[in-house]
């Protein structure tokens, strides 16, 4: 029989990404930049087909290009114009559940820092949690080596 | 040690990254993997060395030749352990930054 305590440790274990970069344009371009599809550099670059309604409670998908494509679902929570947008998200990445992604966007000087928190990522097998420092670099190091390796 | 340490220790030096790059490409002996390199034949065998001790490039002795080859299989280790969204909003932060780094160069260069 379940006690609390195994109702507990049943709980899958979370974990949070954070970024944070400074981009050489105005609060104003670069949340125009996150929401228009058609729009160079934007996030969703790449993807196979994207849909976003850039709304509280709109709705947005996208599947990423390179194979296997992986679908993407997820409802706009905040759109706080050129200051902070949030997402519910959900792909095969989040078993299912529920992540949120926040975007949020600053002033400072000529550029513009923007945060991004993806927080509610189930740390399992399909995604492991990974230590500062361990980064883009070694990401996509391993990721062109790695594409290698399975070619 | 864990496998997963050995791989991250071997490509932990920037110059046993690059020599994996090289033999991405395809194999080749010691001598030609050096010539690009600023290392002596001494240094690039005792990088060799480490990066098949990880696994990650193995060795065909062809008469004088020691032929070296790149085995990817190990870097798997390392792609499982870095989230799979750590890659995904490096590449799509990078690319926003980009663009709008090329943006206002193009702009600094006009005025």
């Amino acid at each position: 029989m379940s006690t609390k305590e195994d109702v507990m440790s049943a709980k899958p274990k979370m974990l949070e990404l954070k970024f944070t970069r400074t981009i050489p344009a105005t609060p104003a371009e670069v949340f125009g930049a996150w929401l228009d599809p058609t729009h160079p550099g934007n996030p969703w670059t790449g993807a196979k087909k994207v849909i976003i309604d850039a709304r509280v409670d709109g709705l947005f998908f996208f599947a990423t290009a390179k194979d296997p494509s992986w679908p993407h679902y997820g409802r706009f929570l905040a759109v706080e114009r050129n200051r902070r947008v949030q997402y519910a998200w959900m792909s095969p990445f989040t078993n299912g559940l529920e992540s949120t992604v926040t975007v949020t966007f600053e002033k400072k000087g000529d550029d513009t820092l923007l945060t991004l928190t993806h927080a509610g990522l189930p740390d399992d097998d399909h995604g492991r949690l990974h230590e500062d420092g361990w980064n883009g670099c070694l990401g996509t190091f391993v990721g062109e080596l790695g594409a290698r390796a399975k070619g | 040690m864990d496998d997963l340490s050995t791989v991250l220790g071997a490509i932990s030096h920037p110059s046993r990254r690059a020599i994996l790059h090289r033999l991405a490409e395809g194999p080749a002996r010691v001598t030609e993997i050096a010539a690009p390199f600023d290392m002596s034949l001494n240094a690039v065998s005792k990088h060799l060395k480490v990066l098949e001790g990880a696994g990650l490039v193995d060795r065909e002795v062809q008469g004088r030749d020691h032929v070296i080859r790149f085995r990817g299989d190990p870097l798997r280790l390392v792609s499982d352990w870095v989230h799979e969204y750590q890659q995904f909003w490096t590449e799509r932060l990078d690319s926003l930054e980009q663009f709008f780094k090329t943006k206002r160069e193009k702009k600094g260069t006009k005025s």
